[in-house]
């Protein structure tokens, strides 16, 4: 072939070239950290860079769901351990009073105690997580509870649960209807409202012979409802755990996502550079080749 | 007697041929670096031989004439494979760009707004009365709205950039035309008579690969030096001095068409014709690629609409009103893609509750339009985000396609360059020494007509 000086220059010239685009590639993966710069850097590798950050937004939502699922279910179980409390100190007091040997005056302080412990039971169940009622279903924003002034309970709520996703198409439901922990006299249960109220008129009847009848009829049930409060705080348990175990469970997968997309879009920093320094030698090398061969010609040899 | 003078004659004719050829050599040297120049040379011959007493001897010297030197072979597959250059940079430059707009390497774009949209809605779901809630909900389904409505315009943008780029590449491609009519009758006027036009020719070559980069055309030259230029399946642009001109239309997508008209001004649409060039880059990108994305981003858009829609309507706002669209239905498309103003207004009508008396509490509905963020539903086999996602690598491919293939091309440039050089391309080197050999020769020529004189001068001293 023939060779002339415009062919060595074409040849050199795009060498140098694509030394130098060789170059500010690697310059930019060391610069940015990143192989994937724009999507034609890898197509299906960018593909599964942004179906990696889709599960990662997902997981970390699903465990801000879960932090708060969990605050709420502990919020739960505090609120009923303070009921309990409560339903224990009517219980004792039915306990106490029902003995024939009080006096009226003696039932009269207990029924204001009582009188005390019905408004404080009360608050309990009108309970807000947030600005939320809990207690009331769906109906958050009423209060689970009223009571008239012969201390008759209302349940304003619904049956509703709150749900919390926690997966995928996966939401743990949490009791929200107040009747099934302060009043479920419909599943056979005791209404802790009605029978603070009977004990209530019991103290405060002037027949004590007959009060005592009606605060005897209390003692039962209200250790009933104790238990139904300790069955509904049980609850809570098994519902933490199971929140528990997820949210281990999104943290092991978030780290082995976030480590997926840091392989796929992360350079391999020491392998750029290594690359960078070779390009530089054949950079610089080409450049000393180049100076070489275009310079001389036969017009400097003649005179 | 003759000899003596014939010496004289052969010597002229010697130092007039020589220094044509130092002519020569010199035009080659100063057009080194001319683009599309062939290296010229002059063709020598021997002079009109004469009977002499001891048998024939010629004449001298003289040049039949220069000619250039040339691979005619080479000039043809230059200019084909100069417009699938051309095809794939045109392909590239536009595509880059576009690919800026779906650049999510930096975390913002289509995929990030999807799920923020989706996580507004289970925050919602955990608290379906509260305000900042639903107006997150609001803010992300604008955010995401907005993100696919703007790539949309981008796109837009993008081929009206390529329509304006292909009115200029018509305009371009018609002026050179003209240029290629104009040298195709000088070429014919200088070698009616047995003369080359190499430098007219040379021109020609340059503008016909010229043309080349911008459309591809087809080529071939008549018995009388004259070139035939057509386009798109044997349109013709130029034969002899007549130029057919190539014309734009705005289509009824308001894009810009290519048409060719013929003597009697009828004009035929080629724009499906065109394959190679800058032109058929452009449209290719323009009808086939970007459009394509359009398409699917309007696939997006009409499912999320229709999708969301369908379970917001069935469910019920605070203020307890139902059959409310999220999305606003009075247009279709990624273009009317929008968020209900009357949501935007008031937020109450976010429909987060399955039912009337599950209001404010209720959150199903929230739920399953959560739901839908890993549910098949882009042609039931794939979910918004992986379609987005697919786009987005759509995209990367072709312009990783793109640019593969104009550096491929660019190097079969290079490659033919070269070889084109190799053989018309001027050696300096060659140049000096055929300089040294002709002035070596045009020396001698003198030399010999002195030493002829020389004769003389003794001849005519006898004389005296």
């Amino acid at each position: 072939m023939r060779i002339n000086q415009n062919i060595m220059s074409s040849i050199f010239v795009n060498n140098l070239r694509r030394q130098t685009q060789g170059m500010l590639q690697r310059q930019e993966q060391i610069a940015t950290q990143k192989r994937i710069n724009r999507p034609s850097d890898d197509p299906s590798g960018m593909r599964r860079v942004l179906a990696g950050r889709s599960s990662l937004a997902a997981i970390t939502q699903y465990m801000d769901n879960i932090n708060q699922g969990k605050t709420r279910l502990k919020f739960t179980e505090q609120t009923l351990g303070f009921v309990d409390e409560l339903i224990g100190q009517a219980h004792r007091i039915a306990q106490e009073k029902s003995e024939n040997g009080a006096t009226s005056l003696e039932r009269s302080l207990a029924a204001e105690q009582v009188k005390g412990i019905y408004d404080m039971v009360l608050q309990f169940a009108n309970s807000r997580f947030g600005d939320r009622y809990m207690f009331s279903g769906h109906q958050t924003d009423t209060a689970a509870f009223t009571r008239d002034n012969d201390f008759n309970a209302t349940y304003n709520g619904d049956a509703g649960n709150f749900k919390i996703p926690i997966a995928e198409n996966v939401e743990v439901a949490i009791d929200a209807d107040g009747r099934n922990f302060f009043q479920d006299a419909v599943n056979g249960g005791v209404s802790i409202f009605d029978q603070l109220r009977d004990l209530i008129a019991g103290l405060e009847n002037p027949d004590l012979a007959l009060g005592t009848t009606q605060i005897q009829a209390t003692v039962d049930p209200l250790e009933a409802a104790k238990l139904q409060v300790a069955n509904k705080r049980s609850e809570v348990g098994p519902k933490l755990y199971r929140l528990q175990a997820t949210e281990e469970h999104w943290t092991n997968v978030r780290n082995t996502v976030q480590a997926a997309i840091g392989r796929e879009e992360d350079a391999d920093v020491a392998q750029a550079i290594i690359e960078l320094k070779n390009l530089e030698t054949a950079y610089q090398s080409t450049i000393a080749a180049a100076s070489r061969i275009i310079q001389p010609s036969l017009v400097n040899f003649l005179k | 007697m003759t000899q003596l003078l014939g010496v004289l004659s052969i010597g002229t004719s010697a130092l007039l041929t020589q220094q044509r050829a130092i002519n020569v050599t010199g035009n080659n040297i100063a057009n080194v670096n001319t683009p599309g120049y062939s290296r010229q040379r002059v063709n020598l011959e021997t002079g009109t031989p004469t009977q002499t007493g001891i048998g024939l001897m010629s004449s001298g010297v003289s040049s039949s004439g220069i000619e250039r030197i040339y691979d005619r072979f080479i000039g043809v597959q230059l200019c084909n494979e100069n417009a699938n250059l051309g095809r794939w940079e045109a392909q590239q430059g536009m595509l880059e760009r576009v690919e800026v707009v779906f650049d999510e390497s930096g975390g913002y774009g289509l995929n990030q707004a999807l799920s923020e949209f989706w996580n507004a809605w289970q925050d919602l779901s955990l608290n379906p009365s509260g305000t900042t809630e639903r107006s997150m909900v609001a803010t992300t389904s604008q955010g995401l709205a907005d993100a696919i409505r703007q790539k949309y315009s981008d796109l837009e943008k993008a081929q009206t950039e390529i329509d304006s780029a292909v009115k200029g590449g018509v305009e371009t491609v018609n002026h050179l035309v003209a240029q290629i009519a104009e040298l195709n009758q000088k070429i014919a006027r200088t070698e009616a008579d047995g003369t080359n036009a190499n430098d007219y020719r040379d021109s020609r070559d340059l503008i016909l690969k010229q043309i080349a980069e911008i459309i591809d055309i087809q080529t071939h030259e008549n018995g009388d030096g004259q070139v035939v230029v057509s386009v798109a399946g044997g349109r013709p642009l130029v034969e002899s001095g007549n130029i057919w001109q190539l014309q734009t239309q705005t289509n009824p997508d308001g894009h810009t068409d290519v048409l060719w008209a013929d003597m009697n001004g009828s004009a035929a649409n080629i724009t499906s014709a065109i394959a190679a060039g800058k032109i058929g880059g452009w449209l290719h990108t323009r009808d086939k690629q970007i459009t394509g994305y359009q398409n699917q981003l309007d696939a997006l858009a009409d499912g999320l609409r229709s999708q969301i829609n369908a379970i917001h309507a069935s469910g019920f706002g605070l203020d307890g009103t139902t059959g409310t669209h999220l999305f606003d239905d009075s247009a279709s498309g990624a273009a009317g893609f929008r968020v209900n103003q009357a949501v935007l207004n008031d937020l109450d009508l976010i429909a987060a509750s399955a039912n009337l008396p599950g209001v404010p509490g209720n959150a199903d509905q929230a739920i399953a339009i959560h739901n839908l963020r890993t549910a098949l539903t882009m042609n039931g086999n794939a979910t918004f985000d992986s379609a987005a996602d697919t786009l987005v690598s759509q995209v990367g491919y072709d312009v990783q396609t793109a640019k593969a293939n104009s550096m491929h091309q660019a190097d079969m440039m290079t490659y033919l360059q070269n070889y084109r050089e190799s053989v018309s391309g001027v050696s300096l080197d060659e140049e000096m020494v055929n300089l040294v050999k002709f002035e070596a020769a045009y020396n001698a020529a003198a030399k010999m007509i002195s030493m002829a004189d020389d004769m003389l001068n003794t001849l005519m001293d006898l004389i005296r």
